[in-house]
């Protein structure tokens, strides 16, 4: 039952603030230039979705995110876990991996496009490199979230490092791990968008950026609403494997 | 003449044997002894109950019988042979509190020496309810750890140390975490469990009453270095009962390992 009232509290604050983005709009409280009507800009957004150039930049947006994902997470997590199980990398490494982490991706982007000029490459670079860093450090406290206990556990039992690995390791990672995902996909989606924002001749964030500059607001709001669900779309499906994984977890 | 020296004579399942055991932990500035010359015998079937102040080297002990860690020197058998890694047809373990795989329920957690083992699934999960049932907690098998209480988690370990019928049976402070009641009612379980399989146990603790309510004898160590001060037969008779702790037999067993620790400390 309460479980119940707090999903229709939630469904509640969505419609109320479609409403008053609606109302605000209708009464001409905001400019209606500056901020279309919500159901204009719903409307505006499924006309879009028919467009066969939405459509194809949609696609490319969508093969480098999944490109520049499918890099960093293993490669991170592959550094992570080399890092986390020697002691010495750690100490040598982890703050250096802190201070990396504290500066803004985006400065770093000129220098993308300089090195890999205008295109996929540029675009997936700076999506592997807005991404890896929050990899790398959530692997490494997802390896020591493995209790020594349960290895010494696995050892007494006669367990190979490869049953060490699948039994003991992964699913003592796996709920931090999942976590570490949702919150990289969250980085690596910022990553590709901005970078084709800032510079690219395809992919839905320069569509949005032409919007913008074009003064299109319905495509534009259109178009960040179109990212939104898909962003959240992401996020909740992992969550939802996430409390699959962890129901242990108390 | 052959000469005899070269023949080992056969020792049966469940004897242990510790000789002159010692371990030196190497560290920059300087090394630390933590056991010196520790040797004794273990029969068959006995219940043997290591005790100590911190520090005593009791818990390092019994990581070497178990073969989780080596000796600077000495030797240890286990049936009549060295234990250079773990071994669970020989020896099986139960730690302390927090061993569990949370994510695994009671059974499958007892499951677990036999899975890696490939022990086929029907096998494994008939044992595994074999064993639970032994513990006393035949219909608990489906619940995960966080499900249950501080003494049915210890119960699920010894279960799970018990599944592969091994001769030996080596506890490091297994009720150390639990409260007051559970662990008497636990140190009665456990000896109910031991009357009914037989199997050799060690058990190491820092209470002195625990210690002289199970054991059939007492080995008492003392700290840097940690050796063996004191090894004292329990005659009291079987079964234990609460009664027997304000008895005169049990006083004086217990003032007399208190003494040593007393001295030591």
């Amino acid at each position: 039952m309460r479980g119940l009232g707090v999903k229709a509290a939630r469904i509640a604050i969505v419609v109320a603030l479609f409403a008053i983005w609606e109302i605000l709009s209708r009464t001409g409280l905001v400019n209606p230039r500056l901020l279309p009507s919500a159901f204009d800009t719903l409307a505006t957004l499924g006309d879009l979705l028919q467009r066969a150039s939405v459509r194809k930049d949609l696609a490319v947006t969508a093969t480098e995110v999944v490109t520049a994902f499918a890099l960093a997470v293993p490669v991170g997590a592959l550094i992570g876990f080399l890092i986390a199980e020697n002691r010495y990398f750690a100490d040598v490494a982890k703050p250096l991996l802190f201070f990396a982490f504290s500066i803004p991706k985006s400065i770093f982007l000129p220098m993308f496009i300089l090195v890999f000029g205008v295109g996929f490459a540029q675009k997936v670079g700076f999506g592997f490199f807005s991404t890896i860093f929050i990899v790398i450090m959530s692997t490494t406290t997802a390896v020591e979230s493995v209790k020594v206990e349960h290895l010494t556990v696995a050892r007494s039992y006669g367990a190979t490092p490869m049953q060490t690995a699948f039994r003991v390791y992964l699913p003592s990672m796996l709920p931090v791990l999942l976590e570490a995902l949702r919150i990289s996909m969250i980085f690596n989606l910022t990553g590709v968008i901005l970078a084709e924002m800032y510079a690219s001749r395809d992919g839905i964030g320069h569509q949005i950026a032409t919007w913008g500059e074009n003064f299109q607001m319905k495509q534009l709001l259109a178009g960040v609403v179109m990212i939104a669900v898909i962003a959240i779309a992401f996020n909740e499906l992992v969550r939802w494997v996430e409390t699959r994984c962890s129901h242990w977890r108390t | 003449m052959q000469p005899l020296a070269n023949i080992t004579p056969l020792k049966p399942a469940g004897a242990i044997e510790v000789r002159n055991v010692g371990q030196i932990f190497r560290t920059t500035t300087q090394d630390v002894v933590a056991l010196e010359d520790v040797s004794f015998d273990v029969k068959p079937g006995r219940f043997v109950v290591l005790v100590g102040p911190s520090g005593c080297g009791k818990s390092t002990l019994l990581m070497m019988m178990a073969g989780l860690r080596q000796q600077t020197s000495g030797t240890i058998t286990i049936s009549g042979a060295p234990i250079p890694e773990p071994d669970p047809n020989r020896v099986g373990v139960v730690f302390q509190e927090a061993s569990l795989f949370p994510w695994l329920t009671a059974e499958e957690n007892v499951e677990f020496p036999l899975a890696l083992r490939r022990v086929a699934r029907n096998e494994r999960r008939a044992k595994a309810r074999d064993a639970l049932k032994l513990v006393g907690l035949d219909g608990f098998g489906k619940r995960h750890p966080h499900e249950l209480s501080g003494g049915m988690k210890q119960r699920v370990s010894i279960a799970r140390g018990l599944v592969q019928d091994p001769p030996v049976l080596l506890m490091d402070e297994p009720f150390a975490a639990l409260d007051e009641q559970t662990r008497m009612t636990m140190g009665d379980e456990l000896l109910r469990i031991w009357a009914a399989t037989g199997k050799t146990v060690v058990f190491v603790t820092h209470s002195l009453t625990e210690a002289v309510y199970l054991a059939d004898e007492v080995i008492v160590m003392s700290p840097r270095p940690g050796r063996i001060v004191d090894h004292l037969q329990v005659s009291l008779p079987r079964p234990r009962t609460y009664e027997m702790l304000s008895g005169d037999a049990f006083g004086s067993l217990r003032d007399r390992i208190w003494r040593h620790i007393r001295k030591s400390a």
